[in-house]
């Protein structure tokens, strides 16, 4: 099972999504672009763990960087990446879940 | 030392041990060996990508911007003169900048793939604007004499002709001090690299971001299904620079980090602050430009503030990606994440034939044949 920790939580990353498809699904911000490895929109920083590549990607990387788009998840990683900002969140922040749940 | 140029030189040499720039001009375009292959595979995506603006239909657009209001036919026509602008510099400055100081095959041939291939977004100008107005030489026209595109012509060249003047002088004569139209030069290898390092960076600027407030626009008309054909051409184009980008970053990064030049490391330092300066000034330009556009008034989905935001954004994440202290930390969020959509060349059609036949294939050979697939022809 290869478990992904961001900056705001974690997931489970399934067979048949590469990355940046499973930070979509999840709700993180995640820039993109071309989505076959040339234009580096997408680059993170990795913070735990490593990734590989079925053909080095075009675009340029740090060492510390890898590409969602293109790599191959092999092993659980933490990587430099945050939920996005939505209504919903900015919703539950103001109202905390115990704040109505006294009203019941 | 003899740093005339020659467009054969006949010196042997190892190319493998030349740096990118400012070694031995290149003679023999072999890439058997290459020092940094990442050039060739830049080459061959862009020719992978290659289009033509004759290849997408524009009619309707014509209709789309005569119903237009006026604010946005200035919005819609002002950045297409400022695209012009910046890829009458892209289409000719790199070939006529780096070549004569280039000093391995991949890089030249990727230097020359680049240039070539913004000729074609030059192209598609003329195409898109002959199809919406009567008089395209009105358009055209402008670009010179509107002083706030003129404004940005400055800043966008003059870090090139700075590299090409000082090339010419030391091409010609060598290290020294010399009297030019009255006043004194002096050339150096090590100004001139200075020179070049901050050619690049301004060159990674255009291509980050200057582009992108035109592309932003584009896309929020396609939004609202107005002008597509003109979107259509815009993503091709978009996609094009997000690889010229690619390769920008490329070779800045393989100077600064050691991997090329040693001596381009120190260059790198001793240039950061200009090199932050010149990403900070171009964002700030890109602001005053967002709102002149919208001087008359905005479009829907964009408006100058919203634009500023995305400016801000793509800067912090372009000076991050070649080594520089972002000069707006606080902007880590996407004001306008519906663009990517329009920015993603996964769904860019790459054939016009595609419309109709989806598994129309370009360029295949079939190597699987037997006699007998012939044994219906006769002579």
């Amino acid at each position: 099972m290869t478990m992904i920790f961001t900056a705001d939580g974690v997931f489970e990353l399934n067979a048949d999504e590469t990355l940046l498809e499973g930070l979509e699904r999840t709700g993180h911000e995640i820039e993109y672009q071309c989505r076959s490895g040339y234009c580096g929109a997408c680059r993170v920083k990795i913070w735990v763990g490593s990734v590989d590549y079925p053909e080095p990607p075009l675009a340029f990387t740090a060492a510390d960087e890898i590409l969602p788009c293109c790599c191959r998840v092999r092993e659980s990683i933490k990587i430099d990446c945050h939920k996005a900002i939505t209504i919903d969140r900015i919703q539950n922040d103001l109202f905390a879940p115990d704040l109505l749940q006294d009203l019941d | 030392m003899s740093s005339t140029y020659s467009t054969f030189c006949q010196t042997p040499n190892n190319q493998m041990a030349e740096p990118m720039f400012f070694g031995q001009n290149v003679n023999v375009a072999r890439y058997d060996q290459q020092k940094h292959p990442i050039f060739e595979k830049l080459i061959e995506k862009q020719l992978s990508f290659f289009w033509r603006p004759e290849e997408v239909d524009i009619s309707q657009d014509r209709a789309d911007y005569q119903a237009l209001p006026e604010h946005e036919k200035h919005i819609f026509i002002s950045n297409l003169k400022y695209q012009s602008l910046l890829d009458s510099i892209q289409g000719r400055s790199p070939n006529i900048a780096l070549l004569p100081i280039v000093s391995i095959p991949e890089l030249e041939t990727w230097i020359e793939t680049w240039s070539f291939s913004e000729t074609l977004h030059s192209r598609s100008y003329t195409h898109i604007i002959r199809n919406i107005v009567n008089e395209p030489a009105v358009v055209f026209d402008d670009i010179v004499r509107n002083q706030h595109i003129i404004e940005r012509a400055q800043e966008i060249s003059v870090y090139y002709d700075d590299l090409i003047h000082a090339t010419q002088i030391y091409q010609m004569f060598g290290e020294g001090v010399y009297e030019v139209n009255g006043t004194s030069v002096a050339v150096n290898l090590h100004m001139l690299k200075k020179r070049l390092y901050l050619c690049l960076m301004s060159v990674n600027v255009l291509e980050a971001i200057r582009f992108y407030v035109s592309f932003a626009c584009s896309f929020a008309f396609a939004e609202r299904e107005l002008m597509e054909g003109n979107a259509k051409i815009i993503r091709l184009i978009a996609r094009d620079e997000a690889l010229h980008l690619t390769g920008t970053q490329h070779i800045l990064n393989l100077m600064r980090t050691g991997q090329d030049d040693p001596e381009m490391v120190a260059i790198a330092q001793e240039c950061e602050a200009e090199c932050f300066e010149l990403f900070k000034r171009a964002a700030e330009q890109e602001k005053a430009w967002a709102e002149y556009l919208f001087k008359d008034g905005s479009m829907i989905g964009l408006n100058k503030d919203i634009l500023a935001q995305y400016i801000e954004y793509i800067t912090h994440l372009r000076m991050g990606a070649v080594g520089l202290k972002s000069a707006f930390p606080h902007a880590t969020h996407n004001p306008i994440p519906w663009i990517n959509a329009w920015l993603s060349s996964d769904n860019v059609q790459v054939a016009p034939q595609e419309v109709e036949v989806s598994s129309y294939l370009v360029g295949q050979i079939s190597t699987d044949m037997s006699t007998q697939d012939l044994s219906a022809f006769e002579l």
